[in-house]
């Protein structure tokens, strides 16, 4: 059990930065994901809590001591690969017990900590297999069961869904939150995909190029984005971006005009800065919060381009000139291409972004 | 279908032909010929004459010795320094790598003559900079082209010199096959950069090495080149004649043809053997 700290850590290859000094703070038996974009240095802030990576700057605590200069072996940590990393040529039993058995440690004890991981996971039948008789989610039931053997007080993850077909990913992705509740210690997850991250985190952690966007509970993220690029990254589909211009300040609110819809305008209120009259600003609107005609504050006619019809629930492409939305509309098979029909935004349920994606309360 | 694979097989006539006449009736041939006497004209066939000399033959005893105690010390030792210049070649640490895969794999490109000369002369009892060094470690000079030993392991390391970069650039290959994360889990697992090597890397080359091994005992059982050339024909006085040089004396020295093709299947029975044992040895479990 143990929480892990991360202060101002900053990763360089060479003189290439590619982690900017990193704030994050995860408590004891917390669940949390680090979720961005490919290449935004989720792996490599993982890699250097495992210990597989050196430090270039800051503190990275766990259980309250500062690991970094100690081994990775020693950190009381548990990795599961992307790609598995089993041990080719040894039995799902072997790869389970190869570092007890490699560190002497006490057969029985060996024997009780695998028996335990295969009830765990339910890969009982499969102890005398060799990974390439393995399916792809049987040898990721291994991965994470050669983790839980060492029985660590953190367990890491790295994009550990992202070798599985859809359905699958959705079973294993229930059984790690399962397995955190079973276990109930530290578990930190990197994924690219937001709904991974929606589904399992107790916290989430946004990463851009190096830098945390943003920290917070699942919910929190989706609500309450602290700017353009989280809003845009959380939640699917994506967040409608729509350009628009202050034309007037009064009353602890901005009234603006959607540019590429007709000049429609929307009072928004506002608590804690003030656009200038004139100032370009972006309203981000989510699919699911385009209102009925007239049931919110401002109006849109609009033309369906493509509508998608999942079943429970239905996008539309729409568009009312050169900005196209992706409206969310329940059981609306009947709306077909090229209809024309009204989407209408509330005040509350839209986010205001100034031009440099940062947000506007 | 049936028209498809006559046209091909048309097209493959000449490479087909010249593959049967050179290849498939040398093999056949000289089997038949085994069993001929053929130091008699016309020859005439006699199964006990060549195969039966065979048996009694301390020349084919001594060539055989010579053979398989080669087989027996310079494979593995050079599989051995194979896989250890494999390691260093993988060597993240290594600068110039390219370099050195070149330097490695160089003697196999020069021409036979031209090392077995040099090595001649590096060897040799009073100019030879081999004898030099031992002289100037305080070690006595060895005169190593007039006693069988030191004449033998001549052989071995000459050999050795020339196919080990040879092993060491396959080997590698079968390194570089590894994926990097088996060694970072096995690093989280707390197991040392030592034990990782025995009980993984060696493991996973195991098929590359057998194939090596394989390769190299098929070599060696016919060597033929470095007694030839190093050690002038066998010598110190057949002393490290091979079972290469027997055949080549027997065939083309006395024209003794039939002799020449029952020493001829003898190694190709022996090379098969010993390779199949060793695929016994080393299969995979179940
Ligand atoms: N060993 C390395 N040497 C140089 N650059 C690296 C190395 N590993 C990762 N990088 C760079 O660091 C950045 C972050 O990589 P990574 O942490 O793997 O991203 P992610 O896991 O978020 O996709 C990338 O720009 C990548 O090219
Ligand atoms: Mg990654």
């Amino acid at each position: 059990m143990a929480a892990v700290t991360l202060t101002n850590v900053v990763k360089r290859f060479g003189s290439f930065e590619v982690v900017h000094g990193a704030n994050i703070d995860i408590a004891d038996g917390e669940f949390v994901v680090f979720v961005g974009p490919s290449g935004c240095g989720k792996s490599t802030l993982l890699r250097m809590i495992a210990g597989l990576e050196d430090i270039s700057g800051g503190d990275i605590a766990i259980g309250g001591k500062v690991m970094n200069d100690v081994e990775a072996a020693d950190r009381g940590i548990a990795m599961v690969f992307q790609s598995y990393a089993l041990y080719p040529h040894m039995t799902v039993e072997q790869n389970l017990s190869f570092g007890l058995r490699m560190n002497g440690n006490p057969k029985a004890d060996t024997d009780r900590r695998v028996k335990r991981a295969a009830e765990i996971l339910r890969i009982d039948e499969l102890m005398q297999r060799r990974p390439k008789q393995l399916s792809g989610g049987q040898r990721q039931r291994v991965a994470i069961g050669r983790a839980i053997v060492r029985e660590p007080q953190v367990f890491l993850f790295d994009e550990p869904l992202s070798n599985l077909d859809a359905e699958l990913r959705v079973q294993m992705r229930v059984e790690i939150s399962r397995l955190h509740k079973e276990l109930g210690v530290t578990m930190i997850y990197v994924t690219h995909d937001q709904t991974e991250a929606m589904t399992l985190a107790d916290r989430i952690v946004v990463l851009k190029a190096g830098n945390v966007e943003q920290i917070g509970a699942p919910l929190d993220l989706y609500d309450d984005p602290a700017n353009r690029f989280v809003a845009g990254f959380i939640g699917s589909p994506k967040m409608n971006f729509l350009s628009a211009k202050v034309v007037d300040t009064s009353n602890s609110a901005a009234i603006i005009e959607l540019v590429n819809h007709g000049g429609a305008r929307l009072r928004k209120p506002l608590r804690d800065a003030f656009p200038a009259i004139g100032a370009e600003i972006v309203l981000g609107v989510r699919p699911e919060h385009f209102f009925e005609a007239g049931e919110g504050d401002c109006d849109i006619p609009v033309k369906a381009d493509v509508a998608e019809h999942l079943g429970s629930v239905s996008y539309v492409y729409a568009n009312s000139g050169p900005e196209e939305l992706i409206v969310e509309r329940e059981a609306s098979r009947q709306r077909a291409s090229g209809d024309h029909f009204t989407v209408s935004i509330k005040a509350e349920r839209s986010l205001l972004f100034d031009k440099a994606g940062a947000r506007i309360r | 279908m049936r028209t498809q694979n006559a046209t091909a097989y048309r097209f493959l006539t000449p490479y087909l032909l010249i593959f049967a006449i050179f290849w498939i009736w040398p093999i056949i041939s000289s089997f038949i010929i085994s069993f001929q006497a053929t130091r008699t004209v016309p020859w005439r066939f006699a199964p006990a004459f060549n195969w039966g000399r065979l048996i009694g033959d301390p020349a084919f005893y001594n060539a055989l010795k010579n053979t398989l105690l080669i087989l027996v010390i310079q494979v593995p030792v050079m599989i051995a320094l194979a896989i250890v210049m494999a390691v260093l070649l993988n060597s993240p640490l290594l600068k110039a790598r390219g370099l050195y895969r070149f330097a490695f794999f160089a003697p196999v490109v020069v021409g036979e003559v031209a090392y077995s000369a040099v090595f001649r002369l590096m060897f040799s009892l009073d100019f030879g900079i081999v004898n030099k060094l031992l002289d100037s470690i305080g070690l006595p000079k060895v005169d190593w082209f007039s006693n069988v030993t030191p004449a033998m392991a001549l052989i071995m390391i000459a050999v050795t010199w020339r196919w080990a970069g040879y092993n060491a650039i396959i080997i590698l290959a079968g390194l570089q096959s590894i994926p990097e994360d088996v060694y970072e889990a096995a690093t989280l697992d707390r197991v040392s950069r030592v034990k990782q090597f025995f009980h993984i890397t060696l493991p996973l080359l195991k098929p590359v090495i057998v194939f090596c091994a394989v390769l190299s005992i098929i070599g060696t059982m016919q060597l033929f080149t470095e007694p030839f050339l190093i050690t002038e024909r066998g010598g110190p006085g057949g002393g490290t004649e091979t079972l290469g040089l027997l055949l080549y004396r027997q065939g083309f020295r006395s024209l003794n043809f039939g002799y020449a093709s029952a020493v001829a299947y003898t190694m190709a029975g022996l090379a098969i053997t010993i390779t199949l044992v060793q695929l016994w040895l080393m299969r995979e479990p179940k």
